[in-house]
């Protein structure tokens, strides 16, 4: 998949109908990687150009994107290795794909540790040790690895990688789903979600009482919505009535929650600009935990409204400056990984040398260079491993569902 | 991260027991103009209009402080030195007619709903006119579910508003290094657009501590042992002074 796209993306494309379904669309790959800059960026504390991310302009922000195109991609990828080569080799795709973000998890939580490590020594102000407690599970290593490595325990910027895992999991049974009736699929995942915030079901974490961050059931939701676009996409069967009021209806969200969202911001920073319908709203849009209802239908009107603005075959898409952008989003999980030791080490820096803006600069400049840089040196890998081994048509699938 | 407050114990123990050595080095001192902070961080269009005619009078002043570890302040050795018995003394200063306490009901490392839990017998019994809520951090550290959090501190604020006590809310602590190992951002961000959607008055502590960190008014990273509970004492101190500054502008 991804073989062919980093090929397609130098060559121009094909215009065909049939080979339209084919191709990657490059609006997947191009929000993949913006998402990808924004959560570098939203993961850097009192960072000034959260102010430019989605966050801002939305009562979503990057997660969404990040869980819906995932889902989107994954119905895609593994969509046409199921009815090409069938059940089983299309679920031993998908556990192959767990494995990789499994092991992705892992090594972050070593880093992680390394972090937390040096944090508890360097941070040696009672100030904070009897409040914050960092240490704790340094003092319980055994078990804290252990539930680690259960996904159990998620410590900050652990949480999300998590959450895809689970879903991917569960993912050969939505594929199956999809095929079969897809409007079942989604009453069934709608069903879940609305339980489990109704009830508050929530997946145990660790230490004990505590729970996941992003709460699966919850989640869930818009991976099986990404995935039945991609899938819908990808059989050529459009999910939404083409009317003319629905992208019209969604353009009308998106623009209403960015202009409140962006009035709450600014009330944040000045008070005297008054934060609109904050008062009747916030319960709506705070808890990115269960996937609150305004963050869901403002990300799905967002999506409905980009759909209709950015055609497939968009010209930006094309620039130059536009691809690197969509290289990070082709090479998400290494991207990813790579962010969040970014953000963790660009939030270092900046705390320990050069706090203020010339730092801020620095970290941001250069965070987003790194990610830039893999993501070219990744596909630069991919195409030679290409051309040596010429002709596989059938190429070992990944990509990056 | 919740089942350590053997740990807190111990540093408590440890602490009481230098306490000798520490009263020594940590006298407080006067507030400098080093922890003033902009208008901006103090004000807000929220009011606290049940406490103007109090502070006005000559009767009674009674402050209920409820939160965790810094409200506790043990980290300054001594409890006299934790910001609530600062707040007590400056407020008794600039109110020299009315008889003020602040009572500290602080206990390390419960989150907001074990707060709440407490109310009933640590907060209403003694008939606060204000309550001094300190709260976010631990629900931070154990990554408690952000809907909990926000229903927490709206049943909260309902209960003391009910019984008529006026409530003002202190967010979380600043701590430059530890932001990068737990998320506090989407808690801070609860809780005060809480404040805000509820009209409720807020203490803007973690900005106010990221202003005294960026212009060296507090280092609180490389303090030698020695200085560092002298240097919690001052800080509470300043911290005391700002809050005195929050309660008496909103009683306006």
């Amino acid at each position: 998949m991804q073989l062919t796209s980093a090929i397609r993306v130098t060559a121009p494309p094909a215009v065909g109908r049939l080979d339209d379904r084919r191709q990657r669309d490059l609006r997947l790959d191009f929000f993949r990687g913006a998402a990808l800059f924004c959560i570098f960026i939203d993961h850097i504390p009192g960072n000034l150009l959260t102010w430019a991310t989605l966050h801002n302009i939305a009562f979503c922000d990057a997660a969404e994107v990040f869980i819906f195109i995932s889902g989107f991609a994954a119905a895609m990828v593994y969509g046409r290795a199921l009815t090409q080569r069938g059940v089983l080799f299309a679920t031993a795709q998908i556990y192959r794909r767990v494995w990789q973000l499994y092991v992705a998890h892992v090594f972050i939580f070593v880093v992680f540790i390394a972090e937390v490590s040096y944090t508890v020594s360097a941070v040696n102000n009672p100030i904070y040790n009897d409040e914050l407690r960092v240490g704790d599970f340094l003092e319980q290593p055994h078990i804290a690895i252990l539930q680690a490595l259960l996904l159990r325990f998620q410590p900050n910027f652990l949480n999300i990688l998590p959450l895809y895992i689970v879903l991917l999991g569960i993912f050969p049974a939505i594929l199956i789903g999809l095929r079969r009736h897809r409007r079942l699929v989604l009453a069934a995942s709608l069903l879940l979600y609305g339980v489990s915030v109704g009830r508050g079901w929530t997946v145990p974490g660790y230490p004990d009482g505590e729970t996941w961050f992003f709460n699966p059931l919850a989640w869930q939701l818009l991976f099986v919505i990404g995935a039945l676009c991609g899938h819908s996409a990808a059989e050529g069967r459009p999910l939404l009535p083409q009317t003319p009021w629905l992208p019209r209806l969604a353009t009308t969200v998106v623009l209403v929650a960015a202009l409140i969202s962006l009035s709450w911001g600014l009330h944040e920073a000045y008070e005297p600009i008054p934060a609109l319908l904050l008062k009747s709203l916030w319960r709506f849009t705070i808890d990115k935990s269960n996937l609150a209802p305004l963050r869901l239908v403002n990300f799905l009107a967002l999506a409905i409204a980009v759909i209709r603005v950015v055609p497939r075959h968009a010209r930006f898409l094309r620039w130059r400056l536009v691809y690197p952008v969509i290289l990070c989003g082709q090479h998400s999980l290494h991207v990813f990984c790579l962010s969040i030791l970014l953000s963790v080490t660009g939030h270092f820096i900046l705390g320990e040398f050069w706090p203020g803006l010339a730092g801020q600069l620095l970290v941001n400049l250069s965070g987003v260079a790194l990610m830039i840089a893999t993501a070219a040196v990744l596909g630069w890998y991919k195409n030679a491993t290409a051309s040596t081994r010429f002709i596989d048509p059938a190429p070992a699938p990944s990509g990056d569902p | 991260m919740s089942a350590a407050p053997r740990c807190g114990g111990l540093l408590l123990l440890a602490l009481t027991l230098a306490l000798p050595l520490l009263k020594a080095a940590a006298q407080p001192q006067a507030p400098s103009a080093a922890c003033a902070a902009p208008a901006d961080l103090l004000q807000s269009e929220t009011t606290l209009p049940g406490l103007a005619p109090i502070l006005a009078g000559h009767g009674s002043l009674t402050v209920v402080a409820i939160g965790g570890a810094s409200t506790l302040g043990a980290a300054a050795g001594d409890p006299d030195r934790a910001f609530p018995h600062r707040l007590q003394e400056i407020l008794r200063r600039r109110f020299p007619t009315l008889s003020v306490t602040v009572l500290n009901k602080a206990i390390p490392h419960q989150s907001a709903e074990e707060m709440v839990a407490r109310f009933a017998t640590d907060v209403l019994p003694f008939q606060p006119d204000l309550v001094l809520w300190e709260t976010g951090t631990t629900d931070a550290v154990r990554g408690v579910d952000l809907d909990t959090f926000a229903m927490t501190l709206q049943d909260g604020v309902d209960q003391l508003r009910r019984r008529h006590v006026a409530v003002l809310l202190i967010d979380l602590q600043y701590a430059r290094v530890t932001e990068s190992v737990i998320e506090f951002e989407p808690y801070l961000d609860a809780l005060h657009q809480f404040a805000d959607a509820n009209d409720v008055a807020l203490f803007r502590r973690f900005e106010i501590m990221q202003l005294w960190s960026e212009n060296g008014a507090f280092d609180l990273h490389d303090v030698p042992k020695a200085a560092r509970a002298a240097q919690a004492a001052q800080l509470y101190g300043c911290l005391a002074e700002r809050l005195a500054d929050v309660i008496v502008g909103a009683s306006r």
